[in-house]
């Protein structure tokens, strides 16, 4: 089999990258490592033979230089098993150079294995409700859970270097903006999130203080990002971040199984909620039925007090 | 502009837990199917564009015949024309599937832009609108929050992490689309809901392609913890709870 991983030579410090590279070591047979840089490098900590594509647009680069950049890396042949860790680079491209290629694409996978010569991918379905191991019998493109497979060591190696010279242009009058407010939920020890049974955004505010008195950062349901309360870098879930803190709080929260996959690595989890049904109780350590606006004034002054 | 949008009926994603049931296969009990979240998403943003450049949108979904749930919700919101492609409903390749959404969209007269969901929510792949881009060789922008029609362009507005980026786009060009304010897909009238019950969905031969990814294995999995409830009036329950808290600062976290 031959497997390849894309990434950017950015990313390499990266654990997911590292896994990335883990796996395919795993996996064995012929392996490259396809590194997107925005300028020469030649000792590249990587596994297998690597190569490195370089354009200065690569520093930052938008979807349609990262997609035209990466076709270019990998040639005319593309491998059986392209892997890249989950995240911005697949989102971008990972799907699209599976399509160009002819190959499938699958994305979220914690878990690869080789059996009677084909790949068999695992990841979850139904928002977490279901796993579904899905076989490939022609080539697939992977985008690779964090936290799932076992990190490389890469070692520093040779590249075999290409300018990629002139790439078409992308989108113009291009401009990031930085959101800060979802920042900290990586690696905070405590994250208060809220949903839509806050019922307006002042309710949803009322969250603030409550998290500052415990030092913990905001998240949020989809709901109350579709509603504008929160910004969608704080929506905790299967289609948002998924956090690990110590203590997770579920505000208003109803604990639909998207929801709860991005927030089931809690350590503990309490959980307040008016109805005594909602399926955030099945997911919480500690529940409390009732009304937040009832709770939060008492709340508050014990705290404070 | 004209605009194609792919829609997905899907067993409702916020069943309780338990209601779908994975045994070796999907069994859906008496659970509701219904327009997924980010498809109405998408409707949302083709609406906005074809108001806004004065154009038209073709919603097309591929399935059986519960597949018209949302194409009769497309319709109500102001599609022009509603169309399906007839497969039946299970797990699908999704190069397959974007392969047969192509040749639909061939069918179809082609568009200016392809409006996909972010994400189907039965097999959550996230895949779809990308493979069709890769299939078109089409320019493909990602997670769209908010699109403007700026002359012959759309001014787009794409979730990166930890913020968002904004770029002007001209061509034809494939969009998955997000949640967010700006695409939180509008209530129909209930008079147009009425009309687009007698609304003619046509139905399209799917096109011969071959499978990639089968089905090997489908398990149910679980996630309940033992929950211990806090009782009693609001005042004890807060109570409570500030001691619960006040014990997890303390000891930062050990149980
Ligand atoms: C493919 C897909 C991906 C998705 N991804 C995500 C994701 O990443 N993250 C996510 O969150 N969702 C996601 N969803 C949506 C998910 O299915 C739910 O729709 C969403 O999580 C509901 O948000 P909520 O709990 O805030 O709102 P609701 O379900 O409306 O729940 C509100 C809750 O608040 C309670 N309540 C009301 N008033 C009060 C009060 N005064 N005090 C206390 N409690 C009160 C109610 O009893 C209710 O349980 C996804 C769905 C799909 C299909
Ligand atoms: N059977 C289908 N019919 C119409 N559109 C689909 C179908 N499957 C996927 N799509 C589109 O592709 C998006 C992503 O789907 P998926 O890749 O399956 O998560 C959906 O939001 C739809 O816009």
């Amino acid at each position: 089999m031959r497997s390849a991983v894309l990434a950017r030579l950015l990313d390499l410090g990266e654990t997911p990258a590292r896994e990335a590279m883990g796996l395919m070591e795993a996996l064995g047979g012929e392996m490259r490592s396809l590194i997107l840089a925005s300028s020469a490098q030649d000792a590249v900590a990587a596994v297998g033979d690597v190569h490195l594509g370089v354009h200065p647009a690569l520093e930052d680069p938008d979807p349609e230089i990262a997609y035209l950049a990466a076709v270019r890396l990998i040639g005319d042949v593309p491998p059986d098993l392209l892997l890249l860790p989950e995240g911005p680079l697949f989102e971008m491209i990972g799907a699209r150079l599976a399509g160009h290629f002819g190959m499938s694409a699958v994305r979220d996978v914690d878990e690869v294995t080789a059996e009677s010569g084909a790949i068999v991918l695992r990841k979850g379905a139904y928002g977490g409700k279901a796993n579904v191991r899905l076989r490939a019998s022609g080539g697939v493109v992977a985008g690779l859970r964090a936290g799932a497979f076992p990190a490389a060591d890469p070692q520093p190696q040779t590249a075999s270097i290409e300018d990629l010279g002139p790439l078409a242009e992308g989108g113009k009058e291009r401009r990031t903006v930085r959101d800060t407010s979802g920042d900290d939920l990586g690696r905070a020890k405590v994250i208060v999130s809220g949903g839509r049974g806050l019922g307006s955004r002042e309710g949803y505010e009322s969250l603030r203080p409550f998290a500052s008195l415990l030092g913990a950062s905001l998240g949020a349901s989809r709901a109350a990002v579709d509603e504008g309360w929160a910004s969608p870098s704080q929506q905790v879930g299967i289609t948002g971040r998924k956090v690990a803190p110590e203590l997770y709080l579920a505000i208003g929260i109803s604990g639909a199984s998207q929801h709860l996959s991005g927030m089931s690595g809690s350590r503990t989890v309490i959980a307040v909620n008016r109805d005594e049904h909602a399926p955030i109780f099945e997911a919480a350590d500690i529940g409390l039925v009732a009304d937040w606006y009832q709770i939060w004034p008492h709340l508050q002054k014990a705290l404070e007090g | 502009m004209r605009i194609l949008c792919f829609v997905k009926a899907i067993l409702d994603p916020e069943a309780p837990p338990g209601a779908i049931r994975f045994p070796g296969k999907v069994e859906s009990g008496d659970v509701s199917t219904v327009l997924g979240p980010f498809e109405g998403n998408a409707l949302e943003l083709a609406l906005q564009i074809s108001e806004a450049s004065a154009g038209s949108f073709t919603a097309v979904a591929m399935g059986d015949g519960a597949q018209d749930v949302a194409l009769r919700k497309a319709l109500a919101l102001g599609a022009g024309r509603a169309a399906r492609i007839d497969v039946a409903t299970g797990f699908v390749d999704p190069l397959g599937a974007a392969r047969r959404l192509e040749a639909a969209a061939k069918e179809l007269g082609g568009a200016d832009v392809y409006i996909f969901g972010r994400q189907a929510g039965d097999w959550d792949m996230g895949v779809t609108a990308g493979l069709f881009a890769g299939l078109l060789d089409l320019p493909f922008v990602p997670l769209v929050q908010q699109a403007e029609v700026a002359g012959e362009g759309l001014r787009l507005r794409r979730e990166i992490p930890g913020g968002y980026e904004e770029s002007l786009r001209t061509g034809p060009i494939v969009l998955s689309v997000t949640n967010g304010p700006r695409t939180l897909m509008r209530l129909p009238k209930v008079k147009d809901v009425m009309l687009a019950n007698r609304k003619p969905i046509d139905v399209l031969k799917p096109a011969e392609v071959g499978e990639n990814l089968t089905l090997a294995e489908i398990a149910q999995a679980q996630v309940t913890r033992q929950s211990r409830m806090i009782t009693g009036d609001a005042a004890s329950q807060a109570a409570q709870l500030a001691a619960e808290l006040r014990r997890f600062l303390v000891t930062g976290g050990g149980n």
